[in-house]
C-alpha cells in the first residue's frame, strides 16, 4: 500500500500498526516501523503518533508517563488539567503535548509527529 | 578606595564634588552619573528595620538636597531598607516621583532572594513609579544570610570574588517567582555582581525550567527570555579572562549587548576606566550609553552641556 507523492524521490509509506481496539483510550503502544521507534497514543478515542526520540537529548520520549500538567495561570494557583494529553519524556521529564508534539516549556522544541489514521478499525501510520 | 580620590582637604573618597567632577565626570566626558549611595545600602544588615529605614530615608533626603542640585549630570538612587518591605515601599512612594531619582537601590546581601513574595511590596511600589529595582554588591553580614552558598569565607578577596553568588540567587528568584509577569514593567539591575556567570546560570535555569515548568505555571517564557527583556547587569568589575575575547561569545549568546551597562565604581579600589574597557567595538555605544539611556529614560544631552556641567544650570 503506497500513495503517490508529488515529489517523485520521496515516497510516503503506510504501515498497519494494529487493530484500533488494541490501544484503548489513555493507553499507548511503542511500535517499530521503517526502522524507527514510534509511540502510538490513544487520547480520548483519537490516535496520535510521536517519534520516540526526544528533541532534547534523544531520550525515550514516548515511554514516559502519560499525564496532565499544571495549567498556565496569571495567579499563583496550581490547577491540574489536560489529563491524558501530556507525555513526559522518560529521560529528563520534558512535557510534550501528545496531540501536536509541542514541548510545553519551550516553543522552539517539538517532538516529531507522524500522520495517523484509523481505517476500517485498523490503525495506520505514514512515514 | 582609590588613594588619589581622597580629597585634598581630607574626608572620604567620593565626598568632594569638585574632585569627583575632575576625576570622573569631566575627565571621561560623562553624560550622566548615577549615584550609588555606597555605605547607605549597608542599612540592610541592621536588625532594627525602623532605624534602618530611617537611616536610608535620611540618606535619600541628604542626597536629594546636597548632591543632585550640584550637577545636571547627577541622577539619584533611592536607597531602601529591604528588611521591612512595607516601610521600603512607603519610602518609594514618598520620593519615587522625584524627577532625578532613577532607580530603587538595595544591597545584594539580603535575608532571602528578592523574588520572594516577602519583597513584593517593594516590587509593587517600583512598578507604580516605573523605577528599576537595583541591587549592588554588598550588605553581607549582620542580619543577612551568608552570601556564600556553603558557609563563611575567610579572606576579603576570596569573599569579594564569591559575592557574585548573591546575584545568581536574586536573578533566579526574581524570574521564578514571576515578578516580570506580575509587573510587566519590572526591571532588575545587578550592579557589581559580575557578568561572566550570567550566561551559564541562565542556560542552567532554562534547562531546568524546560523539564520542571509545571512547578511555576505562571511563567510564559524561558528564564533567559525574561532576563533579556527585564534584567540589566553592569560592567564593573568586568572579569578578565586569560584571553580577553573569551568573555564575549557566551555573553553574546544571551543577548548581553542589550543588557550590559557601564559602571565605574568610583571611587572604589576596583574602579574601571571607561577608556580601558575591553568590550567589542560594536557593543560600545550600547554598553556605554544607550542601554542605560533606555532603562533610565535619560534624554540625549548635548556635549556642550555635558562639559559645562553645573555652570550651565
Amino acid at each position: 500500500m503506497t500513495t503517490n507523492s508529488t515529489v517523485a524521490t520521496k515516497k510516503t509509506r503506510r504501515h498497519v500498526v494494529c487493530d484500533a481496539s488494541e490501544i484503548t483510550p489513555g493507553e499507548r503502544r511503542i511500535v517499530n516501523v521503517d526502522g524507527r521507534s514510534i509511540g502510538v497514543f490513544n487520547v480520548e478515542g483519537r490516535f496520535y503518533a510521536l517519534h520516540n526520540g526526544c528533541p532534547h537529548k534523544g531520550g525515550a520520549l514516548a515511554e514516559g508517563p502519560i499525564c496532565g500538567t499544571t495549567l498556565p495561570t496569571d495567579s499563583r494557583d496550581f490547577a491540574y488539567g489536560r489529563d491524558g494529553h501530556i507525555v513526559r519524556c522518560a529521560w529528563h521529564g520534558w512535557e510534550f503535548d501528545i496531540t501536536n508534539g509541542q514541548a510545553l516549556a519551550d516553543r522552539a522544541f517539538h517532538a516529531r509527529t507522524y500522520p495517523i489514521t484509523v481505517e476500517d478499525g485498523v490503525v495506520i501510520i505514514e512515514t | 578606595m582609590r588613594y588619589d580620590a581622597i580629597p585634598p582637604n581630607g574626608g572620604h573618597p567620593g565626598s568632594d564634588y569638585e574632585l569627583m567632577r575632575e576625576q570622573l565626570l569631566d575627565r571621561y566626558d560623562m553624560e550622566y552619573v548615577i549615584l550609588g549611595g555606597d555605605e547607605a545600602i549597608e542599612v540592610s544588615t541592621l536588625a532594627n528595620p525602623y532605624y534602618a529605614q530611617a537611616l536610608a530615608s535620611a540618606y535619600n533626603d541628604w542626597m536629594i538636597a546636597e548632591w543632585l542640585p550640584r550637577d545636571k549630570r547627577f541622577k539619584g538612587s533611592l536607597v531602601v531598607a529591604p528588611q521591612n518591605p512595607e516601610l521600603a515601599a512607603a519610602e518609594i512612594r514618598r520620593l519615587g516621583a522625584h524627577p532625578d531619582i532613577v532607580q530603587v537601590l538595595v544591597s545584594s546581601g539580603s535575608q532571602r532572594p528578592y523574588g520572594d513574595p516577602f519583597f513584593h511590596p517593594i516590587w509593587e511600589a517600583c512598578a507604580e513609579f516605573d523605577l528599576p529595582f537595583a541591587l549592588h554588591l554588598g550588605g553581607q553580614g549582620g542580619l543577612n544570610s551568608t552570601p556564600i552558598g556553603c558557609g563563611p569565607t575567610t579572606f576579603f578577596w576570596e569573599t569579594h570574588a564569591l559575592l557574585a553568588e548573591t546575584g545568581m540567587a536574586h536573578l533566579a528568584s526574581t524570574i521564578a517567582h514571576g515578578v516580570f509577569e506580575k509587573w510587566p514593567n519590572a526591571r532588575l539591575v545587578m550592579i557589581e555582581c559580575g557578568v561572566a556567570w550570567v550566561p551559564p546560570i541562565l542556560w542552567r535555569l532554562d534547562e531546568d525550567y524546560r523539564a520542571l515548568r509545571k512547578e511555576t505555571p505562571w511563567l510564559k517564557r524561558l528564564p533567559s527570555e525574561y532576563a533579556r527583556d527585564h534584567v540589566r547587569i553592569t560592567t564593573q568589575p568586568l572579569e578578565q579572562p586569560h584571553n580577553p575575547s573569551a568573555l564575549w561569545p557566551a555573553l553574546a549568546d544571551i543577548g548581553a549587548e542589550d543588557m550590559l551597562m557601564f559602571a565605574s565604581d568610583y571611587p572604589h579600589w576596583d574602579f574601571d576606566d571607561p577608556d580601558f574597557l575591553r568590550i567589542p567595538q560594536e557593543w560600545r555605544e550600547r554598553v556605554l550609553s544607550e542601554n542605560a539611556r533606555a532603562l533610565y529614560k535619560l534624554p540625549q544631552r548635548q556635549l556642550k552641556q555635558m562639559t559645562d556641567g553645573a555652570l550651565t544650570r
